[in-house]
This record gives structure tokens, sequence and C-alpha cells, in this order.
């Protein structure tokens, strides 16, 4: 049933009338890039709202934790990586909760031991550095059809989740005490979208690579907070500039003349929107 | 032991029954007791003041209150339905002192209305209706024209007002002010305080109005109760603000607090020039 509306997908994407875009890979990296790049922006919204991308960040360096920890305990990394990711965002939420350190410091212990996890297991045995620079890099190209199937769940997931919580987190951001005299759940809401977050830096991080996750997840969203006067009119840049690099990077990576990694042409073309976006800023 | 010496002979309480009945209540930070084994009543249906100086633990109280702090002892409001008194919250409207907030966050004024009430996410547009009732109270509070405007572009005391609409929206039970005065201009806080007088009579909530400014609360509130990790008096404000628990509350300069109304003006004067 999936792979026949995968393949039906793919066969529509085609019609693209771009050289490149006859072949299967890049097809289903086109497939790929329509699902993960909104939904990055989407979820980059609130991490440049809520100044989060720290934290985005230490969850992408979390999958050198999740692959040491596959390894040890032999289980493939496809599981072991978002585990670590929900372990890791959730620890960090409940350690700033709980603690009164800033948020910042906790998250940077979190990103240093997750970081040195990686580097303890490559620094072990070498053979291992060429798998990790799968995660370093990223690469979009290689996705697999139940990977694509995976995204889509979890973009279903995530937006509908939005449509709950949208409101409710924007009041938490502001002030966490109105949230709590309005009867707001704040930690629920948190956790939940921390939760929801680290699925989706784990799958970026499949695209962009660790270097660049964060990238994927602000850029847009920062070039859209240039231009919105409102909330609304920032969710609807984000989106349009997420899809928009993502599909002229993921394009152009693919053209004789230029043959660069898709990530990394995804990442320069929204960092270009951005500072096109610098120029029409809004005032007030 | 808690001092209620004002109490017994305080003419607000024997008129209003209560709305909160405090007992007990203890809060630890870190260690340190904010607020030590307090016990009070909030009369029902008028404006009540919590006054003591800064670090007294009056934002902890009103935390407490909001249930946004671990807290020993009890904290009972008054249910509606039947009239009796438990742990459940009522429906609360709050006045911040001061939103610390990313003053560039795209958020327009309506979105903000729109995102505390409706179910919709704000994305998706704010649905005519509410836009309605929102000018509606935008307009009660004098602060139509910032509508549209982002919520970081606003003057101290334009958000306060948007805060205030935002929570008289909610037709409230009890309405807790965090330093309404923080931030306003004497006009504006005038206009605050008579507002609030018709809304309370319009609405029926409870108004708490957390102060460290002694002139506000002579002139507007109903009962006081001073507090410095305990509660050192509460009752009318004549009787309070001139005792000796005033002294003992805020320390040697505060004695001599003249209660005329013309004070109260001379005051704020000095403040906002």
């Amino acid at each position: 049933m999936f792979a026949r509306i995968y393949d039906l997908l793919c066969s529509f994407v085609s019609f693209i009338p771009l050289e490149c875009m006859q072949m299967r890979f890049m097809q289903e990296a086109f497939i790929g890039i329509l699902l993960l790049a909104p939904l990055a922006a989407a979820a980059g919204i609130q991490v440049v709202n809520f100044r989060m991308a720290f934290f985005s960040d230490a969850i992408g360096h979390s999958v050198f934790a999740g692959v040491a920890i596959g390894l040890l305990l032999s289980v493939s990394p496809h599981w072991s990586m978002p585990v670590t990711a929900l372990l890791v965002g959730g620890g960090i939420m409940l350690l700033k909760r709980c603690s009164r350190l800033s948020s910042d410091t906790v998250i940077g212990v979190f990103y240093s031991a997750v970081a040195a996890a990686g580097l303890a297991l490559v620094s072990r045995n070498p053979g291992v550095a060429k798998d990790m620079q799968t995660f370093l890099y990223g690469d979009i190209l290689t996705v697999s059809g139940g990977e694509i199937a995976y995204l889509f769940i979890l973009s279903l997931a995530f937006y509908i989740f939005q449509i709950f919580a949208f409101n409710k987190l924007m009041i938490t951001g502001l002030d966490e005490k109105l949230a709590k005299a309005h009867n707001i759940p704040t930690a629920l809401y948190e956790y939940i979208y921390v939760g929801l977050l680290a699925l989706i830096v784990i799958v970026a991080v499949r695209a962009t690579g660790v270097l660049l996750v964060t990238a994927l997840l602000i850029i847009p969203s920062a070039a859209a907070r240039n231009l919105a006067s409102g909330a609304g009119k920032m969710v609807f840049f984000a989106l349009l500039f997420g899809l928009v690099s993502g599909i002229a990077g993921l394009l152009l990576s693919a053209q004789e003349f230029i043959n660069a990694s898709s990530g990394a042409m995804i990442v320069l073309t929204a960092s270009t929107i951005f500072f096109i976006t610098l120029f029409f800023r809004k005032k007030g | 032991m808690t001092n209620t010496l004002e109490h017994k002979n305080c003419a607000c309480c024997h008129e209003h029954p209560s709305a909160v009945k405090i007992e007990n209540l203890s809060v630890k930070l870190g260690g340190i007791s904010i607020l030590d084994d307090i016990s009070f009543h909030i009369p029902r249906g008028v404006c009540t003041a919590v006054v003591g100086p800064n670090g007294a633990g009056k934002t902890t109280l009103v935390k407490a209150l909001l249930g946004d702090v671990d807290h020993t002892g009890k904290i009972l409001f008054r249910q509606e339905k039947d009239g009796s008194f438990t742990e459940k919250r009522p429906v609360f409207g709050y006045v911040p002192q001061r939103l610390l907030f990313d003053r560039l966050l795209p958020l327009t004024v309506m979105e903000f209305l729109a995102g505390s009430f409706c179910l919709r996410p704000v994305f998706l547009g704010v649905s005519r209706s509410f836009r309605n009732t929102a000018e509606e109270y935008l307009n009660e509070v004098d602060c139509i024209r910032v509508k549209d405007r982002k919520l970081g572009a606003l003057s101290g005391g334009e958000l306060q007002r948007v805060l205030l609409a935002l929570a008289l929206m909610r037709k409230p039970e009890i309405l807790i002010l965090d330093e309404p005065a923080a931030g306003v201009d004497f006009k504006g806080e005038k206009l605050c305080c008579e507002l609030l007088e018709t809304f309370r009579k319009k609405q029926q909530f409870t108004q708490i109005m957390v102060s460290h400014d002694l002139s506000t609360v002579a002139a507007h509130a109903a009962h006081v109760i001073c507090i410095n990790h305990r509660v050192f008096a509460e009752g009318d404000p004549e009787k309070v603000l001139t005792s000796r628990a005033l002294l003992d509350t805020f320390g040697l300069h505060m004695g001599m607090v003249d209660l005329h109304k013309d004070c109260h003006c001379s005051c704020h004067h000095h403040g906002g020039k």
C-alpha cells in the first residue's frame, strides 16, 4: 500500500523538467525535502521565539551518544538515536525546571556529555569513524522509503500538536506565571514540544548533518521574523522560506556546475534568503 | 504566631464573607523561609491590598495563590457552586508586574489576546466575533489604538492596560494585580483604579492588589494585609496603615505615612516628574 503510493509520488515528481529529477534517488530526496523542510521550519518558529537554538544544537549532538549507545547495546541506531535524543531533551527540561541553574548552563553540560560520549566511542574503535561522518555531514540523497514514512507520521503528529498547542506555548513562552493563571498545564505542553522537537532534529541530522542541523530549523524563522509583524505572518513566511530553500538547495546541489553537498546548499540558500530579508526588515 | 489583632474589629470582614482562606501557609525557596506560617482571609467582592517592603514575600504569595510554587499549609478558595471551601482554584485574572519577554517577538496585541482565549491557533487567523469582544474590552481600558501593534512596541502603561483587558476578559472570580502602580503614569494609575472599581461592581470579582506603594493602597483598598515573611497586621486601611504594625513591617521611615488624599497626589507628582 505505502510502497505503491510512494512509487506514484516518485513518478509524479519526475515530471519536474530537470535532468537530475529523472533519477530515483533524487525523486526520493525531493519528497523527503518536501516533508522535512517545512517541518523543520515550523519547529524552528518556537526555537527562535523562545531562544532554544542552543538546545536544538545539543539534541543534534546527541546523535553521537545515540550511535555509541546503539553499538554498546547492539541495537540499530534507528532506534537508539531517537531514544537518546528524547532522553537528552527530557533531561535538559527536567533539570532546567527543578534546579536553579540557568538553562544555558544545563544545556552546556548535556551538550558536552553527549559529544564526549561520541568522541570516546570513535577513539575506541576507529572503524566507526566513517559511520560518524554520515552524521557529521548528513546526506538526504540516501533517504529510504521507511524514513520517508516515518517523516510523514512525525509531520502529522507535529502539525496536529501545534494546532492544539501553538497558542498555549506562546503564552507560556511570554510569561509562565500568566500561563499558570490561565490554568495551562505548562509542563505537559513543554515536554511534548521538546519530545517532538528532539525527534525532528534527529531526522534533520540525516539531511544536513550535526553541524548544520540548527541552521535548517532556525534560519527560515529568523528570516520570517525580519518580515513579519505578527505571529500568523511569521508562521506563513517561515514555512515558505523553509520550503523554497529546501527545494532550491536540493536542485542546485544536483546541477553539474555546482555538484556540492545538498545539505550545505540548502543552508546556503536559506542564509541567502535571510540576508535579503534584512533589507526589508520591519521596524517597531 | 500570626498577629490578628486588627482583624477582630475590621468592618470589612463583617460585611463581606471570605473568598480565600489561607491557613498556616509556609514557603521555602532554596532553604530560606520566604513565607513563615501565615494565615489570613481575603474578603469577597472587595479590593484587598497586600503590602510589605521589597523582598517581603509578596510575589511568592501571589505565586502560591496561582499554584506556581510548592508550599505547606492550606490555601482554600470559595467555590461558586455551593459556597464550600476547597483547594480547587477559581478562575483567576492575573496582571503581572511586568512581562519579561522578547520585545522583538512578532506578536500583535490582538493575537496575544486571541492566543489566551481561543482554541483556534492564531496562525489560522482571529475570528470576527472574538475580535469584536476584544475591541470592546480594549476600548474600556482606553487602549483600542494599540490593537494591531506589536506587543513589544507598547509602552509600560499600554502593556499593563492590555494585560488588564486580558484579565477582565476572563471574567475572573479573583483578580490579582502585582504592583499595579509600577510602570504606569499617574493619570494612568488613577484611571486604572477607577476602571477596576467599575468592573468590580459589574463583574463582582474579588480583587487582590499586591503593592509596596502605601498611598495607592490607602486610596483604593477596603482591606489591608501587611506582610514581611509573616503577617504583621490585617484589617481596615485606616487602622492598619497608621498602626504600629506598619512600623514593624516596613521599618522606621514608613511610620509617618499620612493618609490624606492630597498626600496621595503629591507623592505621585514627585514620582512622575
